[in-house]
């Protein structure tokens, strides 16, 4: 009687010492591929757009005029202002009005002309921003002893509320 | 008399079985983490730079548009004209209705351009919008 043997197998091994190489590049090439761009900006919401615009009177403190012209002069309230220094003259007129009802408070109204440089344009809405972001820290941390990205979610909506960012973007003056 | 070198009785080995596995590990997040680019910008632009930014937190939401440096208008992968800039973001906002369409505008371009293309994305209704800026340091 023939015994029956079970055949041995031989041992089969992959080879795993390269295993880490294959991986690495691998890796490199997702490390090299991959781009993390944030994005950033600055926010802002446009008014609904109605055919016949109804004009309503404004009182004149309430109101922030920023006028850039085609050279990227900037008028504020009628007077000469250089960019840097917007953020400086409205801070004041913020805090002035944090106190008072959401129908007082403060409306920077910001107006180009055709020509004027979209730079400009944005540097001049970024010092405004910023004049509300610093109100904002400085009002939250007199308030809460902290920084207006540190506060949660429902101290940051009374902030909102007390000082809301309202900017205007009239249209370009057409030109003549 | 004779030198002898001191050696640890010790193995001097880093075990590396395990080496790829935390290769793969990182492999792993990387390939999680990673957007490959989706469009191909067609339009060369400069963007301005800015202090008080903000990051969009919902990527989902985003919806770009291009402008170039030779006024170029791009959204998605076409260039389109300033006319079609409402059909197309109309379509956008009935798919997504808080849509934030983020601005990349050439710094150089005139602000008339600009509030051209407000007029129609007012006109679709796409009010949320971001002048996406580069973080002045």
């Amino acid at each position: 009687m023939a015994v029956i043997q079970k055949k041995k197998i031989k041992s089969a091994e992959i080879p795993t010492s390269s295993m880490a190489d294959i991986a690495f590049l691998l890796l490199l090439f997702f490390l090299v591929a991959t781009v993390i761009d944030v994005d950033t900006g600055i926010g802002l919401s446009l008014p609904e757009f109605v055919e016949d615009v109804e004009t309503v009177e404004v009182s004149k403190d309430r109101m922030a005029a920023v006028l850039i012209n085609e050279n990227g002069d900037v008028l504020l309230d009628g007077n000469i202002i250089a960019i840097p220094q917007i953020s400086k003259s409205l801070k004041p007129r913020i805090e002035s009005k944090i106190e008072l009802p959401a129908n007082k408070k403060l409306i920077v109204s910001v107006k180009t002309d055709r020509k004027t440089n979209y730079n400009r344009y944005i540097q001049a809405l970024d010092q405004i921003k910023l004049a509300y972001f610093e109100v904002r820290d400085e009002y939250s941390l007199t308030r809460f002893g902290r920084k207006y990205i540190n506060l949660n979610s429902e101290e940051q909506e009374e902030l909102k509320e007390k000082i809301p960012i309202t900017i205007s973007i009239a249209e370009p003056e057409k030109v003549k | 008399m004779k030198f002898e070198k001191k050696r640890a009785a010790t193995k001097q080995e880093i075990p590396t079985a395990s080496m790829p596995d935390i290769v793969f590990m990182l492999l792993l997040f990387f390939m999680v983490t990673t957007t490959l680019r989706e469009v191909d910008v067609l339009v060369s632009f400069k963007l301005p730079e800015a202090k008080a930014v903000e990051k969009i937190e919902n990527k989902r939401l985003i919806s770009y548009l291009w402008v170039g440096r030779d006024q170029r208008i791009q959204i998605n992968d076409n260039l389109v004209s300033l006319e079609e800039v409402q059909n197309i973001m109309y379509t956008k906002r009935q798919a997504l209705p808080n849509v934030i369409v983020s601005l990349r505008i050439d710094m150089g371009t005139d602000m008339g351009f600009v509030s051209d293309i407000q007029q129609e994305l007012r006109k679709a209704y796409c009010l949320r919008i971001n002048y996406s800026t580069m973080v002045k340091s």
